[in-house]
């Protein structure tokens, strides 16, 4: 059932206590400037070890059995180990897994513990930009069919009576109900009302006019 | 477009429901003080002249500096708890502090400056018995350790052992003592009590004995406290019975030289043990010659031994404290006495001559509210002009230090009571004055006859005083920006604490296990009163009560502390102001008899004070206050009340308890770790929860439901097991009960709305596990109305789910909110000093193991075995609090907030948003933006209307 050769209980009696012992590494920082507050940690506070002015640090006095080991630092963090003592004293130490506990990934023992980097304990605040502004789908999409209503009749000739007829054409075989009022429409009534012609009310039709005579 | 934007920011408001700490919120509403511990060792820093630190060992197994000019802590090291890690032993010698650990155990070895571990070594076992620092020549390169058994030396530098001899016949000698005087010669001095003295001297190079010899004394009953070696090898033993000193020269042939007080004109005071006091400066020389004899409980006496004769250099009478400090070459003496009741003076004293030195004196004012100083550590250091001068860090019964500057300049003062919190309440502050008026001017029954008029008037000028106040505070809010920040003072006083208008600042009322009250302020941390109780058993079990509330004005509002001493169970009661910590004028009832439990009951008196029942082991009632009132209601209510260790009360006009049902667990299989109820003040908004397919799946709210969690007597790791009962606290029906099978504690539990959620150690596959049970009615209710415990048919739908939490906990609360609307998030103490904030999303046993489209409908998140631990969920981003033993949480007036205060070695308190700030502007709130916005909009209208207006002009023209 127990994960590992060295799983079991920890020796309730007096009986042999060993030391678990590693290093543990800031990559560019010194050992002075970290080590004052942080501890190594067994077992939560089961047991407590303390860093030596070089960063290393050794947790004595412990018995046989299996242990979390856990470098703590407010400042950076540390992948925590799992250290397998035996009856006799050998030891291991392997990656924590706690689904499946019995597996064994080796890790070097003396322990070496690099810390990945500092913790990230805040979040980013949300900050404007009007990139974010203009690249959101909402924006974009309110955006561009804007543009195509407002280019497009400057790019395409509507005096053209032809290409007039072929629109006309192309919309009603769109739209087959003619009943229901079509959004394109809509939404260029809306928008030529808006820009400043006089008549109010008018019909779409009604309004082409204008848009012809400018 | 505004409203686009508007639209655009509540997505973002939507989105981000993960809740963190924003960088830019660090210490705007959170404060964290540290604390180490009552302290037993201290030393200061000596090593130059300007140093400014003073290392401490405490009894809460803390190694710590402590910055002399602020009080603030350089570093600490916090060891484990219980007597593994408890601290024996702290020498100082340069920079190196020396320790002894867990009973001698281990030898540690810090640098001060760094803060880091030159060495540590185990040690033989063996009971420890007395440290020393052994010199040579002039330095200092060696520790001894003196066990039960064994002397050992080691070296300074790295620990190794230099030697290790056992002691002779040390089965009946109990050797006590270490001396040496860097002579080449270490003697170690046991006893046998009331027979003789033994003292084996060791050669210090390699550990031979060079010569042993015995004294009769069989007056002697103990060394340590008896007896110290005084000037060249002088052991000096005071006995009680005689009341002489008795001199034996530890160098030449062992004869006593006895000395009575009497002939040397002292007078020991009745009944009083005297005490000896010597000082050693430096560990390669012999001790001073001069040593202090306490002759009485306010008399010490400075003597010195000269060539076998003893002389009195001064008599202090009444000086209630006495030190020795060295600074170079000098030693001096300080001596506390009272000065009148509420200071005393310190002076010091040349040591040699027990002359008064000039210009030294010093006050000590003591706080009516504290304890009496228990001792003084004295920093002496040579000024310019080679007097000496001294600054001095007293220590009280309650646990305070306080650190003075000459001429009485208090520095710096620690509460060190606070390391040890029991238990602890926030309290709403109460309005101020003015608004307290206004308040007045709805509730009083007067004003409907003063008649319309005078009402009329009575409005206007409450908005007048409004309008006032209003105006005031905004002349202050100029005024202070004009100052420089530092200039502006935020000082918290009694006057000025009032509540705010989202009652985000309250009175945090915090019992220690000393027996020390305290009354902080939970906006800025700030002590705002203490109350040192005396007479507190050690082994007391506090609990704390609120009475009255601050709603009730002109009431004040009441707390009553119920002391109870855990062996016999008497107890006492008592009664204070929560907000100005004064003790209460109302006399609350004695208590004879050992009380069993007791209860607050939601009854109120006449003057809207909740009504205390109390239980003692005769199974009779007591009520405080108990006044007519009381008793008469608590006869309406009796027999529907009871409490949950299993009784009811009867009404009559003595109260007594009746039983009415009873669960017997069997003691032999297991035991009940702790009983759960629900909190008091805790509202749940929605009854049920809604499904995927739109159904309602109601929650079983049974207010009177109690968790019960037991532990097995076998502590065999394969029989081990943690169960959970939930039972009707009215009925005594069990409605659920469940075993986890290889499981041990410590067990922490929440018990909360229709969920209870667990952790235990899990011994089969060495982890922490989280269980949840969720009850649930099903799809309809019985009794939508009222819930009765006692008119329940069906027994509840139970859920249970259980994740791996990857790391062991050290307390466990859940979030609180005024309503109940804010989703509720677990707070989770870590060992590592972080406090957690755990959507309770994650333990829902509804968590789906397949995703289905109901699932995804009801936001579940699907199952996975591992809860995550994420750095950005921590409250208490770096801010690490130690060995946290509780989590306090409180409702503020904002529904989205909610109060947390973590104790432990330390105290953090924050304000948590489970749900986001949904109720208030948040912090980063664009009020840029949004005025920009507005503004361009507006400019934008006025140009295409200008534009517009052409236009027409033109169209009109052709």
């Amino acid at each position: 059932m127990d994960a590992g050769p060295s799983a079991g209980v920890p020796v309730q009696s007096n009986g042999d206590r060993f030391k678990i012992e590693g290093r543990a590494i800031v990559p560019g920082i010194k050992p002075q400037d970290w080590v004052s507050t942080a501890r190594v940690l067994v077992e939560g506070e089961e047991y407590v070890g303390f860093m030596r002015t070089d960063g290393s640090f050794a947790v004595n006095d412990i018995p046989s059995g299996s242990y979390v080991v856990e470098i703590i630092s407010p400042s950076f963090r540390f992948e925590p180990v799992r250290v397998d003592i035996t009856s006799k004293g050998k030891m291991r130490a392997r990656l924590v897994n706690y689904i499946k506990t019995s597996e064994v990934i080796r890790q070097p023992y003396p322990l070496q513990i690099r810390a990945s980097g500092p913790h990230s304990y805040f979040m980013k605040r949300e900050t404007w930009g009007w990139t974010d502004f203009l690249m959101n789908p909402m924006v974009m999409m309110m955006v561009l069919p804007l543009l195509i209503i407002v280019l497009l009749p400057k790019v395409v000739n509507t005096n053209d009576p032809e290409m007039r007829k072929e629109m006309e054409q192309s919309m009603n075989m769109l739209n087959p109900n003619p009943e229901l009022p079509d959004v394109s429409e809509l939404m260029t009534k809306l928008f030529s009302g808006s820009k400043g012609s006089s008549k109010a009310g008018g019909s779409s039709k009604g309004t082409r006019p204008a848009v012809k005579r400018r | 477009m505004a409203k686009l934007i508007l639209l655009f920011l509540k997505c973002l408001v939507l989105f981000c429901s993960v809740q963190a700490v924003f960088e830019d919120q660090v210490g705007k509403f959170d404060w964290r003080q540290q604390y180490v511990g009552n302290v037993r060792f201290a030393h200061f820093d000596s090593q130059i002249q300007s140093s400014k630190k003073v290392l401490v060992a405490t009894e809460k197994n803390v190694f710590a500096a402590i910055n002399t000019r602020t009080g603030e802590l350089l570093w600490r090291h916090v060891d484990k708890i219980g007597p593994e890690g408890n601290i024996d032993a702290l020498l100082l010698q340069g920079q190196d502090a020396v320790m002894v650990v867990g009973n001698g155990r281990l030898l540690r070895s810090w640098e001060v400056n760094v803060g880091g571990l030159n060495w540590e070594i185990v040690l033989d076992s063996g009971s420890f018995q007395f440290a020393s620092l052994v010199g040579h020549q002039e330095h200092v390169r060696y520790v001894a350790v003196l066990k039960k058994t064994a002397i050992s030396l080691h070296y300074l530098s790295n620990g190794h052992q230099k030697w290790i001899e056992n002691l002779p016949e040390c089965d009946t000698v109990d050797y006590q003592s270490v001396y040496s005087a860097g002579t080449g010669e270490v003697f170690v001095l046991g006893l046998v009590p009331n027979s003789h003295i033994t003292v084996v001297v060791y050669s210090l190079d390699d550990g031979e004995i060079l010569k042993q010899f015995t004294v009769e004394a069989p007056w002697l009953s103990d060394l340590q406290s008896s007896c110290s070696v005084v000037g060249k090898g002088m052991l000096t033993c005071v006995d009680q019975h005689t009341l002489s000193l008795n001199i034996l020269d530890l160098h030449s042939q062992p004869n006593i030289n006895q000395i009575t007080l009497q002939s040397i004109g002292l007078e020991v005071s009745a009944d009083f043990r005297p005490v000896l006091v010597s000082s050693q400066p430096n560990a390669a020389r012999p001790p001073l010659s001069e040593f202090f004899l306490q002759i009485g409980p306010d008399q010490h006496v400075l003597l010195q031994l000269n060539k076998g004769q003893i002389q009195t250099l001064r008599d202090f009478k009444p000086a209630m404290l006495v030190s020795f400090a060295t600074s170079g070459e000098k030693t001096v003496v300080a001596v506390m006495s009272p000065k009148n009741k509420t200071a005393s003076s310190i002076n010091l004293f040349s040591a040699e001559t027990g002359r008064r030195l000039l210009d030294t004196t010093l006050i000590f004012t003591m706080d009516p509210n504290g304890g009496n100083p228990e001792k003084l550590n004295v920093q002496a250091f040579l000024k310019k002009d080679d007097s000496v001068g001294y600054r001095v860090m007293v220590q009280t019964e309650d646990h305070q230090l306080t650190f003075i500057q000459q001429p009485g300049r208090v520095m710096w003062t620690r509460e060190e009571a606070l390391s040890d919190v029991v238990t602890m309440e926030m309290v709403d502050l109460p309005l101020t004055a003015t608004q307290a008026g206004l308040e007045g001017e709805f509730g009083k029954k007067t004003a409907i006859q003063d008649g319309l008029m005078s009402m009329v008037m009575k409005r206007l000028s409450s908005q007048l005083i409004l309008l006032q106040a209003w105006a005031t505070q905004l002349w202050k809010l100029f005024y202070d920006a004009r100052k420089p920040r530092s200039q502006v003072k935020n000082e918290v006083t009694i006057e000025n604490l009032s509540r705010d208008e989202f009652n985000l600042q309250k009175m945090m009322v915090m019992v220690t296990a000393s027996g020390k009250l305290f009354g902080i302020d939970s906006k800025t941390g700030t002590i705002v009163w203490k109350h040192y109780l005396e007479n507190v058993p050690s082994n007391a079990a506090f609990n704390l009560m609120v009475q009255r509330t601050t709603a009730h004005f002109p009431h004040p509002p009441q707390c009553t502390l119920l002391i109870k001493d855990k062996d016999t169970g008497l107890a006492t009661l008592h009664v204070f102001n929560p907000i100005y910590g004064k003790k209460s004028h109302i006399t609350p009832p004695l208590l004879p008899q050992p009380i069993l439990q007791s209860m607050l009951l939601p009854l109120m008196d006449q003057d809207y004070a909740k009504v205390l029942l109390l239980v003692d082991d005769q199974y009779k009632v007591s009520a405080f206050p108990s006044t007519k009132n009381v008793l008469q209601q608590l006869q309406e209510v009796a027999s529907s009340s009871s409490f949950f260790s299993l009784m009811q009360i009867r009404g009559s006009s003595d109260l007594s308890t009746e039983l009415i049902w009873e669960v017997v667990i069997p003691a032999e299989v297991q035991k009940i770790v702790s009983v759960k109820g629900k909190r008091t003040n805790e509202h749940v908004h929605s009854q049920g929860r809604v499904m995927g397919d739109r159904s309602v799946l109601y929650k079983y709210l049974n207010p009177n439901l109690l968790a019960l969690v037991t532990e097995s007597t076998d502590q065999h790791q394969e029989r081990s097991f943690v169960g959970i009962i939930l039972i009707d606290g009215i009925t005594g029906r069990i409605i659920h009960e469940a075993v986890q099978r290889k499981a041990r504690g410590p067990v922490h539990i929440v018990h909360s709305e229709n969920w209870v959620v667990y952790e235990y150690w899990s011994t089969k596959s060495r982890r922490v596990e989280f269980s949840v049970i969720e009850l649930y009615e099903g799809m309809e209710l019985y009794n939508s109305t009222v819930f009765s415990s006692l008119d329940r048919p069906f027994p509840p739908q139970v859920l249970q789910q259980s994740y791996i939490f990857p790391s062991v906990i050290s307390a466990m609360e859940a979030t609180l909110t005024e309503k109940g609307i804010t989703s509720r998030h677990l707070l989770i103490g870590l060992p590592s000093g972080g406090i957690l904030s755990l959507p309770k999303m994650f333990l829902d046993p509804r968590r789906p193991e397949i995703v289905s489209e109901q699932s995804r409908e009801e936001n579940l998140i699907p199952y996975a075995p591992e809860l995550p631990i994420r750095t950005e969920w921590y409250i208490n981003y770096n801010q690490s609090v130690s060995r946290v033993r509780g989590i306090h949480t409180a409702p503020s007036g904002l529904e989205s907030t909610c109060l947390v205060v973590a104790y432990g070695l330390d105290i953090y308190q924050t304000r948590v948003y489970p749900s986001k700030q949904f109720d208030v502007l948040k912090d980063d709130y664009d009020y840029m933006l949004i005025s920009s916005v507005l503004l361009a909009l507006f400019f934008a209208t006025m140009i295409s209307k200008r534009l517009a207006e052409v236009k027409l002009l033109n169209r009109a023209w052709r």
